[in-house]
């Protein structure tokens, strides 16, 4: 397959090399009002029923030979807007679209074109809508985009009240989620109740579960790419906004109108300040912060920096506390070399990290942990020719990985300990063809080229039996120094699509990938936690790998009001990270004699329907999936359910625009039960303890997921004269009150205040649930 | 959520499962397909006249009542010599030891001697070999005003007034120059306390310093309790099955914590439990008010 990739390539080069002179039109789209670029409209060329889409930055370039054209440019929610150009010579034409209507407020924008489900070579990717999020009903009344990620096809929650999901049969650790580029580690406020993504802030953000393209790597399931806005360049805006838990504020506007803006949002839980005033000392408090500058030096050259900084604290009197965060930082530079060549050169810097202190006067200490990378890359899209386009690039990352210290407080009875930091050098080379071979039949085809280096300074323990995790011996030490390659793993990813059009509103896709993943997740349990560490693929650890096959069906209907998919896929995995059973993934300095690797395979049918347009607008998707893992020394090496199968999902999500003072939103989800270990027997042992036997990893299903949210918005007529708009949110969680199953642990019968009822030889099963009804209401400000 | 003695790693699983504090959570009856009976075996040698080796039966997980003691095994100790030592079923007919063996009078074990198990039940040999290890010294126990704040419930539970509710303190030093791992116990007027039913207390050396001071055990105590504290030497092994199995009762199923599995233990053919071997520390205090 690949020499046929190859020689497709080579023909797609030809055709350009043997092509008469042309001329190159470019430029970006952007919104009028508020100067935002516009990502992903499709640009078209009338007289040839071909385009392009417009980049990640807004930029577009579609080079055709002299002649008259007519090109219109179509983004929903906003009017298409078409232009005659006579092209005698290469034209720069910047274009801004106007918002559909100006009656309502605010319109539901998809940030899709309306054929594009259909035309859209690109499968397996769904966008997520922030203005929809907005609308939507929300835990305690914060908007969230990984709650509506995790109602996406494909997708399935770790639970509620968490951000974790999992995708396509990969576990939480296999999701790479970027801000403006950056990677975070833990997107989680409060243990995963909200995701650290403040949605004032959001532009745009897309899920791709398959057909990865070649620019991304690194996860094995999917890539949550979250873009903020640049902020308005045209006048100054604010918001803000109060709910039950939080409270956030966003401000925008020009620094130079027209060419450079600035965006600044904070958001801060707020029930600590209460607590505090009560008296009471076990405080939890979260914030973020987004800020983000960009600046059009002309129309050549533009640059933006991003940073985003959150953090969670909790705090338990005098006895302990704990705080995670994340804080990354981007820096992009957005060149055009010519009228065709693109570029983008990023510097990007992400951190981790977690702490936990004991303050017991006698048990005192500090423990922290963290993971710190910085990246550079350089992407080039090359706008060959309506036929053709290139993205190519190099990215290079280095990781440090520090994964634990314990340092004692003076009266302490524990001493200090430092687990050995590990650093990881990531190289990939990358190329991507897109390749329109007819009107009908697009193809994109590419690999990446990932070349993983473990380096030093380090040390690896050579151990009697690298797998003995009760009493490992160790027989030799390694040493590395200082950037010393101590292991290199070279792989090559290949990734392809295919997608033919039926007629005009029908079309069929195809498509492959490999992905591979060299940093992973040192978790044990379903769901990750913030002190959770990750450790890079090193001496011990190998690369995980995937590949999936995916096809799909895609059809648009009623002139596009709605949209049809159908996906399948089927997705193997090699060297998935495990852990042992009873595995201690805490502060061990032989956590090496912990993993287990094995394989694992998952396949699934999504079907997918949506409406974008009207008054009324959502989704209904259903999945039908399953996953399993089989790892030598977990469940005595049997194949067992995945953690995240679930063999039918059905969501639901909808907003009605009642008129212009009510928007209604609902939620509807239904999941079969996770599944769990039970067991199958107990026995009693020492001093009164009762353990449970256990034979089967996930041989029992909880009883199914179902619940219902509603949510009204009511925008009060604006009142003349005034400058401000508010708007009010009410929402209802779980409507109907449903208990839905968390997790599931025995303990011997006990009484609420925990009290053993009987001889204490009884045990029974409880089922945890979270959260019962819950009414919010949020109230808006915007200026 | 006071600190008490606690293995270091536990800090982390406190803060995991005490997440679902926020939650609630309800009896649930589970459809449970019951394994076979299995043997269980807990076997205690030290170095003083505590050694016995109990057999027992798994049993469903909806049973209760005592466990069902086997009392026709062949139960033998050998020590590193190769005098085999035969332990006898209940000799004293003590209602309740059903499926308890004791040692012959005079047996103890002796510090860095190996000893190997062999208990033979229903026709099936399960093996074990142990080390006996040196256990360190407890230092002292003193006693001190219970560190709560006033009106904690701890009052209510004892039905005492602030300033008569007490807590021991624990003195030792730990050897840095070797490895050690611990169990403790604690006992008021002989019954054994622990803060909750599922409570072990157990360490590794690891992550301790030389001075172990100002460690309070676990509970509280009134004037005049007898308060004994048992600190017992363990092997490795011993140590990856207390945290096995704390790990076991006290997690959330495998949500934040790892998946349930049955602990690592030193026995052979499948049998559950473990055969321990511990050297044997014990300090006393009567509590006396130190204010007086």
């Amino acid at each position: 397959m690949r020499k046929a990739l190859i020689l497709i390539m080579l023909l797609g080069l030809a055709s350009m090399i043997y092509a008469q002179e042309k001329f190159t039109i470019n430029g970006y789209v952007k919104d009028a009002q508020n100067g935002e670029e516009l990502i992903g409209v499709t640009v078209l060329v009338q007289e040839l029923r071909n385009g392009v889409i417009s980049n990640p930055y807004g930029f577009y370039s579609i080079t055709l030979e002299p002649g008259e054209y007519t090109i219109s440019y179509s983004f929903i929610g906003y009017r298409t807007l078409t232009r005659k150009v006579v092209l005698d010579k290469d034209v720069v034409l910047n274009i801004e679209l106007n918002e559909e209507t100006t009656l309502l407020d605010e319109v539901v924008v998809t940030g899709e074109s309306p054929e594009k489900n259909v035309v859209d070579i690109q499968m397996s990717v769904n966008e997520i809508d922030i203005r929809q999020v907005k609308k939507l009903p929300a835990l305690f009344g914060e908007p969230d985009i990984i709650k509506t990620v995790q109602l996406l096809p494909g997708v399935i929650s770790a639970g509620e009240g968490t951000s974790s999901f999992f995708v396509r049969g990969g576990s939480a650790d296999q999701n790479l989620i970027l801000i403006d580029e950056a990677p975070v580690y833990d997107p989680s406020h409060l243990f995963g109740l909200f995701s650290v993504f403040n949605s004032d802030i959001i532009k745009d953000s897309e899920l791709y579960k398959g057909g990865i393209p070649s620019r991304f790597g690194g996860r094995l399931s999917s890539i949550l790419d979250i873009r903020t806005r640049d902020g308005n360049n045209q006048e100054f805006e604010g918001d803000a906004g109060i709910g039950l838990l939080a409270t956030g504020i966003a401000l925008e506007g020009p620094l130079k109108k027209g060419s450079s803006s600035y965006i600044f949002s904070a958001r801060r839980s707020y029930v600590d300040l209460f607590a505090r005033a009560a008296d009471n000392d076990n405080l939890v408090h979260f914030y973020d912060v987004n800020a983000k500058v960009n600046w059009r030096a002309n129309n050549k050259n533009r640059f933006f920096l991003a940073l985003y900084a959150g953090r969670d604290n909790f705090s338990f009197g005098d006895d302990f506390g704990f705080d995670w965060g994340n804080r990354t930082a981007t820096f992009r530079w957005n060149h055009l070399f010519n009228d065709k060549l693109f570029s983008n050169t990023s510097l990007i810097a992400s951190n981790f990290d977690y702490g936990l202190e004991s303050r017991d006067p006698s048990q005192g200490f500090f423990w922290d942990s963290s993971i710190e990378e910085f990246s550079f890359k350089q992407d080039l899209n090359y706008f060959i020719s309506p036929q053709f386009e290139l993205d190519f690039g190099y990215h290079v990352t280095y990781r440090k990985f520090a994964p634990g210290n314990i340092r004692p407080t003076p009266e302490s009875i524990f001493k200090g300990k430092d687990l050995a930091k590990e650093f990881a050098l990531d190289h990939a080379i990358y190329v991507g063809a897109q390749h329109r071979i007819s009107d009908k039949l697009t193809m994109t085809y590419g690999a990446r080229l990932s070349i993983f280096q473990s380096i030093g300074e380090g040390k690896v323990f050579l151990y009697e039996d690298p797998q003995d995790n009760i009493n490992p011996v160790r027989t030799d030490s390694l040493f590395f120094d200082s950037f010393e390659s101590i292991k290199n793993y070279v792989n090559i990813e290949p990734r392809l699509a295919m997608r033919y059009i039926l007629n005009p509103t029908s079309s069929v896709k195809l498509s492959y990938n490999r992905m591979v993943q060299n940093t992973h997740l040192i978790s044990s349990g379903t769901v990750p936690v913030p002190f959770n560490t990750w450790a890079p693929s090193s001496y011990y650890l190998k690369p995980q790998k995937a590949d999936q096959f995916a096809i799909g069906y895609f059809r648009n209907f009623d002139d596009n009001n709605y949209e049809f998919s159908v996906e399948a896929y089927y997705k193997t995995f090699n060297n998935v990270t495990d852990f042992a059973d009873n595995a201690q993934i805490f502060f061990n300095e032989d956590i090496a004699t912990e993993y287990r690797q094995g394989e694992a395979e998952a396949y699934g049918l999504e079907f997918l329907l949506k409406k974008n347009k009207g008054d009324l607008s959502g989704f209904v998707s259903y999945t039908w999936s399953k996953a399993t893992r089989t790892v030598p020394g977990v469940n005595l090496s049997r194949t067992f359910d995945a953690n995240h199968d679930r063999r039918h999902n059905f969501n639901a999500i909808a907003t009605y625009d009642f008129n212009d003072k009510w928007t209604f939103g609902a939620t509807f989800t239904y999941g079969t039960g996770k599944p769990t270990t039970i067991p199958s027997g107990s026995y009693q042992w020492g001093d009164g303890y009762i353990a449970d036997i256990i034979t089967d990893r996930n041989g029992y299903r909880l009883p199914a997921f179902h619940r219902l949210d509603l949510s009204a918005t009511l925008r009060p007529r604006k009142n003349q004269g005034k400058k401000w708009e508010t708007s009010w949110v009410f929402a209802l969680y779980n409507a109907y009150s449903r208990k839905n199953p968390f997790a599931l642990f025995t303990q011997v019968t006990q009484n609420r205040d925990g009290d053993i009822i009987g001889d204490g030889t009884q045990k029974e099963a409880k089922m945890i649930y979270l959260f019962p009804i819950l009414p919010s209401i949020t109230y808006n400000i915007k200026f | 959520m006071k600190v008490k003695m606690k293995y270091i790693k536990h800090f982390l699983f406190t803060l995991a499962i005490g997440l679902i504090l926020i939650s609630c959570d309800e009896v649930i009856n589970l459809d449970i397909d019951d394994s076979e009976e299995q043997v269980v075996i807990e076997g205690l040698i030290t170095n003083s006249d505590l050694n016995f080796i109990k057999v027992s039966r798994s049993r469903a997980f909806y049973a209760s009542g005592p466990a069902e003691g086997i009392e026709d095994a062949t139960v033998v100790v050998t020590d590193q010599n190769g005098t085999e030592f035969v332990f006898s079923h209940n000799p004293d007919n003590v209602e309740g030891f059903e499926g308890v063996y004791l040692a012959p009078p005079g047996f103890t074990g002796v510090i860095d001697h190996t000893y190997s198990m062999s208990v033979i039940a229903e026709g099936v040999e399960y093996n074990a070999q142990e080390k006996l290890l040196p256990v360190t010294s407890i230092d002292s126990l003193t006693v001190e005003y219970a560190d709560l704040d006033p009106g904690d419930e701890e009052f209510e539970d004892f039905g005492v007034e602030e300033g008569e509710l007490f807590e021991v303190i624990f003195f030792a030093q730990e050897p840095q120059d070797r490895v050690d791992h611990y169990l403790f116990k604690f006992y008021r007027n002989d019954s054994l306390v622990k803060d909750f039913p599922e409570d072990i207390y157990f360490s590794e050396d690891e992550f301790l310093g030389e001075e172990i001071d100002d460690l309070p055990i676990a509970s509280y105590y009134l004037e005049n309790d007898t308060v004994r504290v048992e600190m017992y030497s363990i092997t490795r092994e011993a140590f990856v099955f207390y945290a096995d199995l704390f790990n076991l009762i006290n997690g959330d199923g495998g949500m934040f914590s790892p998946p349930p599995a049955n602990p690592r233990n030193n026995l052979s053919n499948g049998a559950l439990g473990y055969f321990q071997v511990s050297a044997i520390d014990t300090e006393t205090i009567i509590v006396k008010d130190p204010g007086d």
